[in-house]
Parts: structure tokens; sequence; C-alpha cells
């Protein structure tokens, strides 16, 4: 327990270091926010007055401050913030009659081209992003350990060679050629086939259905997003098992009567899991916030086509509000890791 | 005549080297009948674990193969031939009419399961009960091999028992399935003379108890002594002598046998040099040249009198001390509170006082886990003290900065336990041995370093076209020379020789401590010695400190301290030590 309070206090730190680290770039960087808001039409008066809206007259330590209590889950309110803090929030404090400290969500400010609310965009794009990221490190781990284990037990065969020589190729090639490659192979040439298209998101808008879920369309961008870990988890795999398969309690397991599969797959494989959980763990957090060339390539309405998009049109909320969630995410997962290999090897004691 | 239980008929087994088939096991015939302890003694290398297991055939084939021979299995007026059978066929005889028992109880059981589950397994697995009940019979089990709190074992992961409670586990595992025969592959050898003393006498007991024979299988003949009814000599794959252990304790027939009854440094009797296999035979050709040496005549010829070392100590005590420890705590932190701070310390070392004289070798004794290593790394200042004084010419060291201290570093080494873990696999023989030199700026340039490796090789008895070797084409033995040679290199004048001889082979250890007795009367260094045997302490030192829980238990001329030892724990010491019977 108290493990975990330290962990997660560290993670508050890392994601406060993320906020200043993110808010002094995109504070140095050569565009007007205000002028970027109104577009075409800007005159001195309303710039004057999106200015203030946005704190932009305000000296830089204060909008820091302004920001760091707009994200804080507990932090100062008054009647300018949007409805859904005002109406889901818990009063702790009342200073006076306009601010009140509270318990609230942590607020992301808007977008400036489309004037929503960031954590809305981004919360529409998330499941999308997790989803295909979960689907490639499914697809990788099964299959990555399968052939990490054939290979370690077929050593130095045919077997063994093509599968180390293929994961080497898969682990150079970068995910947005593969996944060009990918796209144009199975998604046009086969097409007729395998009945997958080139781009698609996981909800496909039909004119009588509405909204439906088409999982079909993840297939591609998951394969090609699952590529590099599962060449990784397939060399993890190799050695690990390779280094187990040596051990002296590998030897007694065999003199207690089992059979090889028993062995093999009761005694060494457990033993062999951690490096590979450590590379599974990893590479979640990057899939997660790395995807974003596969899912530009694929058209896949993830996080990593909200930001590029935003990045573009220098919609500096939603970027900030990408990075930040992604490094909450990166956080996160770490945190799960370290209770994953508690649980697969009982000498880590989490401490 | 009793009924028989294994006939090992002419069994050869080769291994590839350089593309030949060299044989390890070279025509080999021995029998073991029911209810009988038979020991196979050999040096590393000589064949006997290679022969263990293909009893059980668990040698890996390929790269080994077996080229000749049968192993008889009789039961019930059947035999098998347990060569002949398959995969599946085997496994029936694995674990069930056959149990086995490691070498190594650190590394032996898997880490990621409980010792219940690791037990229920290999009961499950030949018979065909419930779980609930395997459960019942794995705490019987561990009740009979007399670890404590059996109900709570079966819960305990292997990590966190004592090394001689996991070798306890281990026996349960082998006779888990009532088998006919357990294979103990030298089951004590990782362990302390003390705890190896408990688990020989728990093999005997249960194996009187339950009527099942043993293969023994041991590079220490005393060990063999204390256990077994029969003895077979194994050498270079070959089995050059068996008969009772009477026969061979009292009338050794071959060479070999005759060498490694001798080696063993002796409890009752001080000798200057110890006697080796070189002093029974040696070999040209391969071919076996006995020497017609007596041991009686060899041992009294190399005694020395207590008198005489009595002297010997009193004359060094007459200079100053070079070493003065005074009041040494060095402490571990134990328990953390949630800021990181500690709230308990493990104390290793715990008030240590005492001095050493110019020449003088001293001895460290004690269980592992007594704060010996501890205590010899809180003297070279790899681990700082917590309070007290180490005084070396005058010269505090524990409060000394790290830059001084390197300087010091030339004057005082230290030869490890490990002789393979403590040579870097990537630096040559030469290299290993010349960098310390190097880094203490010695002999003017490399030529005359490398000409001084050279040299130092010489004296280990290594030879000059091993300076371009890698570690891991060396043996035990020659790896430890390696070492010594290492700390010889910068000409040192107080060593630390850290349970330097506790991984190797008697024969070995014998050869290996004749040669530090030798240089020590050639450089004129002083040492600590650290190590558990008692035995070999008592050869090496001229005084003995006898550790436990962190504090010296008792301090003395090594003869005072075997011969009248005030303490239990000394007491203790003392009695685990094997005995070779006869003399």
């Amino acid at each position: 327990m108290h493990y975990l309070l330290r962990r997660l206090g560290y993670g508050v730190l890392v994601i406060f270091g993320v906020v200043i680290l993110v808010f002094t770039l995109f504070n140095v960087l050569p565009a007007d926010p205000a002028r970027l808001t109104l577009g075409q039409r800007s005159d001195v008066a309303s710039l004057q007055a999106v200015r203030h809206e946005l704190y932009l007259d305000k000296p830089l330590p204060v909008q820091f401050l302004l920001y760091v209590n707009d994200l804080s889950p507990i932090g100062i309110i008054d009647e300018g913030y949007p409805d859904q803090i005002l109406h889901s929030h818990v009063s702790l404090f009342k200073i006076n009659s306009q601010k009140t400290l509270v318990l609230k969500f942590p607020y992301l400010r808007r977008s400036y081209q489309t004037k929503k609310e960031v954590w809305s965009i981004l919360m529409e794009a998330l499941p999308n992003t997790i989803a295909l990221g979960i689907a490639a490190m499914i697809f990788a781990s099964i299959v990555g350990i399968l052939l990490g284990v054939l290979a370690a037990v077929k050593q130095n065969t045919w077997m063994d060679t093509s599968a180390v020589f293929s994961s080497v190729i898969g682990i150079s090639a970068p995910s947005f050629f593969s996944g060009i490659i990918i796209a144009y192979i199975f998604g046009f040439l086969l097409s007729h086939y395998t009945g997958l298209h080139m781009t698609g998101s996981m909800f496909s808008i039909s004119p009588f259905a509405g909204k439906q879920v088409d999982l079909k369309n993840m297939i591609l961008p998951a394969l090609t997003l699952g590529i590099r870990p599962l060449a990784i988890i397939v060399q993890l795999t190799r050695s690990s098992m390779l280094d187990v398969m040596s051990q002296d309690y590998i030897r007694t397991a065999y003199a207690k009567g089992l059979s090889k599969k028993a062995v093999l797959f009761k005694h060494a494989l457990k033993n062999a899991m951690n490096p590979v959980i450590t590379a599974i763990t990893g590479w979640l957090a990057d899939l997660i916030t790395g995807s974003f060339f596969v899912e530009y390539i694929f058209g896949w309405k993830g996080i990593g086509k909200v930001t590029v998009d935003a990045l573009e049109k220098f919609d500096f909320p939603v970027v900030m509000g990408s990075v930040l969630v992604i490094a909450s995410i990166f956080v996160f997962v770490n945190i799960f890791a370290d209770f994953l290999y508690a649980l697969f090897d009982p000498r880590i004691e989490l401490k | 005549m009793p009924d028989k239980l294994i006939d090992v008929e002419h069994l050869t087994i080769s291994f590839p080297h350089d593309d030949e088939r060299v044989p390890v096991v070279n025509d080999i015939s021995f029998h073991i009948d029911k209810g009988e302890v038979v020991g196979l003694v050999g040096e590393s290398g000589s064949g006997k674990s290679v022969t263990s297991l293909s009893l059980m055939r668990l040698l890996p084939v390929p790269p080994a193969s077996i080229d000749a021979g049968k192993i008889l299995f009789y039961e019930n007026a059947k035999e098998t031939n347990l060569l002949e059978l398959g995969e599946e066929g085997i496994r029936h005889y694995r674990g069930n009419k056959l149990g086995m028992i490691f070498q190594e109880p650190m590394s032996s059981l898997n880490p990621v399961f409980t010792c219940g589950d690791q037990l229920v397994e290999a009961i499950r697995l030949h018979q065909h009960i419930s779980h609930p009940e395997a459960e019942k019979q794995v705490v019987e089990l561990f009740r009979r091999v007399q670890l404590p709190t059996p109900e709570k074992m079966l819960q305990r992961y292997p990590h966190q028992l004592s090394g001689g409670q996991k070798q306890r586990v281990m026996i349960a595992m082998a006779i888990c399935c009532h088998p006919q025969l357990v294979i103990a592959d030298e089951p004590t050898t990782a362990l302390d003379v003390t705890v190896q003393k408990a688990i020989l006498k728990l093999l005997k007991d249960l194996q009187q108890q339950l009527h099942i024979s043993v293969l023994f299988i041991t590079h220490d003949l005393g060990v063999v002594a204390e256990i077994a009814d029969r003895v077979m000599v194994m050498y270079r794959g070959k089995i050059v002598e068996q008969g009772t252990v009477q026969q061979i304790f009292k009338a050794p027939q071959h060479p070999y046998t005759k060498g490694l009854l001798a080696c063993r440094p002796p409890l009752d009797r001080q000798l200057k040099k110890l006697p080796v296999i070189a002093d029974f035979m040696e070999e040209k050709n391969g071919v076996i040249v006995e020497k017609n040496t007596d041991i009686e005549e060899l041992l009294s010829q190399l005694e020395i009198t207590s008198l005489q070392k009595e002297i010997n100590l009193k004359t060094l005590q007459e200079k100053r001390p070079i070493l003065l420890v005074k009041d040494l705590v060095t402490r571990f932190p134990g328990k953390t509170n949630f800021w990181g701070r500690t709230e308990s310390w493990t104390y290793a070392v715990n008030k240590v006082n005492f001095e050493l004289y110019p020449g003088e070798t001293l001895g460290l004794v004690g269980e592992s886990g007594c704060g010996k290593t501890t205590l010899g790394r809180t003297i070279l200042q790899l681990v700082r003290p917590a309070s007290g004084e180490v005084i070396y010419r005058g010269q505090e060291l524990s409060k000394m900065p790290e830059e001084e201290l390197r300087k010091l570093r030339k004057k005082v080494q230290i030869i490890f336990q490990d002789p393979y873990s403590s040579l870097n696999p990537r630096m040559t023989v030469g290299q290993a041995i010349m960098e310390p030199m190097q880094v203490h700026g010695l002999y003017g340039n490399d030529k005359q370093r490398r000409q001084k490796t050279l040299e130092l090789l010489e004296t280990v008895t290594l030879k000059p076209e091993f300076f371009n070797r890698y570690p891991h084409e060396f043996s035990g033995g020659q790896r430890q020379r390696i070492g010594i040679a290492r700390a010889l290199a910068v000409e040192p004048d107080f060593i630390i020789c850290d349970e330097s001889v506790s991984a190797l082979d008697v024969s070995v250890q014998a050869q290996v401590l004749n040669l530090l007795l030798q240089l020590k009367d050639e450089f004129r260094f002083s040492c600590i010695f650290i190590s558990h045997d008692l035995s070999v302490v008592k050869f090496m030192c001229d005084r003995i400190i006898v550790m436990n829980k962190g504090q010296i238990e008792e301090s003395g001329p090594s003869d005072e301290i075997y011969y009248h030892p005030k303490t239990d724990y000394t007491k203790q010491l003392i009695a685990a030590i094997p005995k070779v019977g006869g003399w």
C-alpha cells in the first residue's frame, strides 16, 4: 500500500514535470492563439477580448498558475468555467461569493478551432486508440510468445533461424513503411479476397443502422502496429527461454518424470516471462500513444490522428491535452507493470 | 546373497570435443543392491555426474552419446534395460522408482512455484490421488525430513528457505513416490559443514527407515565414510577401485585412492604441507605409474610438532601488529519506513576486535551468515563500517578518502571464493594479471609487466603459454591459481582469502593450500583466511577466530581452539567435520 502511494506520488510529479514542459514549449512557439481563434475577421477589439478570455494578457507565471489550476483535481473555480465543471464538482471551501475551492475533473480548456472542449474531443478519440493498441498487443504477445518458444525449443533448426531472421526485419522496418505496404497489399491488391479496406475507423456510420462497430477495419492497423513488438517479443522469449531451459530446476522437473510439454509450458515459460512482460507493458504504453503514423495512414480516428490534425492547425489546447493524457497513460501502465512482475515472480516484493 | 536392484554393464558414454568423440565414462560396470548405500567418489570431470545422470536418462543426447552398455533395473524378478526404454517408458521410472537429489539446492527448485506445489505435482504425476490428499502426503513428508512448521512450508517459495531447508525439500521430493533408488549427486557440497552433517544423518535415517538404495556421489572421501556401505572410486572415466568402506579406508589399493585419502587436512596432527595425488602416482601418456608411497610414512615426514608451531607463533607476535581492528561495526539497512529512512538495522559485524601480526595467517571460521565475509570486506573498506577503527600500519582506514585508499589497495589484496565469476571472461589470463600492475603503475612499462606476469604464472605452477588464453578454458583449480597470481602481482603485504578453496575438490584444494603456504614463505605476506571448514583453517592458520552472529565467539592459537574449545558453537563446528576413519 505504501508502495502504491509512493509510486502514485512519483507519477504525479512526472505529470507535473510534463505540464511545465508542455506549457513552456507552446509559449515559445511563434503563433498567436488569439489570431488563430478568430481566423480571418480580426479587429483589434475582438482580438483584445479573446486575449482576455484566454488569459493571454496576463504575465506568463500567472498564465501558468491558471493553467495548473485548471488541470489540478483540486482547484479554485468561478462562474467562467464551462457547465460540465460547474455541475460536477464537490465543494470543499467557499472563498468568496464567486470563488470556491473544489474537487473536480481536470479541465483541459477548449479547442481554438472548434470551440469544443478538449476533454471531450480526446475522450472521443481515446477509446479508438486504446482498442487499437490493445488489439495490436494481444496479437503481438500471443504470436510472439508462441514463436519465441518454438524458436527456443527448435534451437539451431531452420525454424529458429527463420524466426530470428524475420524478427530482425520486423524490428528494422519503420511503421509508416510497413503500414503503407500492408495497406496496399491487403487493403487494395487483395481487397477482393480479404474483404478489407485501406482505411476505416472502428465505427462506421451507415444511413440505416446508424453507428456500427466495424471490427474488421481494425485488422490491418493492428497488424501493422503489432509487427515491431511482435519481433521484439519473439527474440526476448527465445533468449529468455534458452536461458531458463539450462537452469537446474528444469533438470529437476525432468527428474520428476514430467513430459517435455509440461516442463516447457509450466516450469520454463513462467520463469521466462519476466523480461517479456517488461517488453509487453513498455510497448503497450508506446502503442497506445505512439500510433500516430499508423492511425494517419489507415485513417483511424484515434488520439494520434487528432493530435496530428491539431498540430497542423496550431490548436495548442488539443495538443497539450493529448500530451498530458499520453503521459498519464504511461505512468499508469508502468505502475501496472510492476504489479504484474510480482504476480509472475514471487521473489519480487513490492517495496 | 542380497537382491540386486541395478546392474550397470560396460557403460561407455562419450562427448564430442574438437571433432572427436572423447569417452567421459569408459566401460564401467557396477551394481547396487536393495537397501544399500553406495558411494561414488572422484574429482570433477571424472565422469561421476555423467554416470548418475545416465541412470535417469537425463543426459542430453546429443551432444552426449551412450556408445555401449546396459543399465538393468530389477523388479519382481523382471529385468528392464533402462537404456532401451522410450521417452514415455523412462518417465514412468523418473521420480517414481528413481529419485534424484542435485548438488545445488539454491537453483534446483523452481523459484516461481511454492514448495508444496512442486511436491504435489511430482506425487500426482505418478499416483492417482486428489490435490488435498497429495497435500496431506507432502505435509507428512516435510515432517519426515524435519522441516520446521510443515503445514506452512506448503505455501513457502524456495527463496524464503535456507540452503539446508531447500535440500530437505529436495530430499522430500526425491522420496515422495517411494522410489527404490535415490541418486544423490553431491547433495552436501554447497552446504556448510554443520548443515552437511545434519543432511547426511537425515539421508542415512530415511534410507534405513524406508529401506531404499542410495547412490551417493561426492568428491570428498570423508563424507562417504559417514554414510556409505560400499565405495567406488572413479578416475578419468573408469572405476579404479571398489570395496566396502572398511577395505577402502584401511587398505586402499589404487594410488589415486591413497592420494584422495591423504589429501584431506588431518585434524589430529599438524602438517607442514598436505600430501597430494602426485605424491602417489604420476601419469605418463595416459598410463598411471604408481610411486609406492606409504601414507603413514609420508604423513610423518610432513609432520611438525605443536611445540614448533607455538614457537613460530611467539616469534611472529614479537613484532608490531600490521593490522588492528577495534570495535568494528558494519550494519545493513533492514526495514525502511515510508520516506525511505531506515528503521531497523542488521548487524553483520558487531564490535569485533583483533590484531594481525606480520607474516601471520589468521583464520576466520563460522557458518554462512556469521559475518566473516563482511568482516573481510570491511577491513578492505569495500564496505564502509558504521563505527570502529581499522588501523593498518598506523593508518586509520575507515575514514580515509577513496583517493588515498586506492594507493593502499596495492598493499592489500583479496582472493575470492568463486573462481568462475571473479575473472572477467573477456580478458585473457595475462591481461587479468597485468591489470593491477598497470593500475598502480608498477614495473615501468608493459614489457616488464609482461615479463613479471610470466614469472608469476610459473610461481603458481601454471604454464607461461597460458598468457593469451581466456578463463573459460581452465578448471576451477587453475582459475583459483590465476586469482592468486593476480593478487600477488602487486606484491601485497596483506592478503584476504575469502573461502578461496571452498569451491574446489579436496584433491585440488590440497594443491592450492600447499601453493598458498609456499608463497607465504616466499613473499612473506600476512593473511586472513576465511572459511567455514575448520579442518582447512586449522591446517593453514597460526591463530583462529571463531565468529557467530557478527561477534567473535572465541579466538586463540589453532591447536588451542581445536583441542580445548570453550564454547558449544565451536564444539559443534568441530563435530561437524567429516572424519576419515582409520587413523
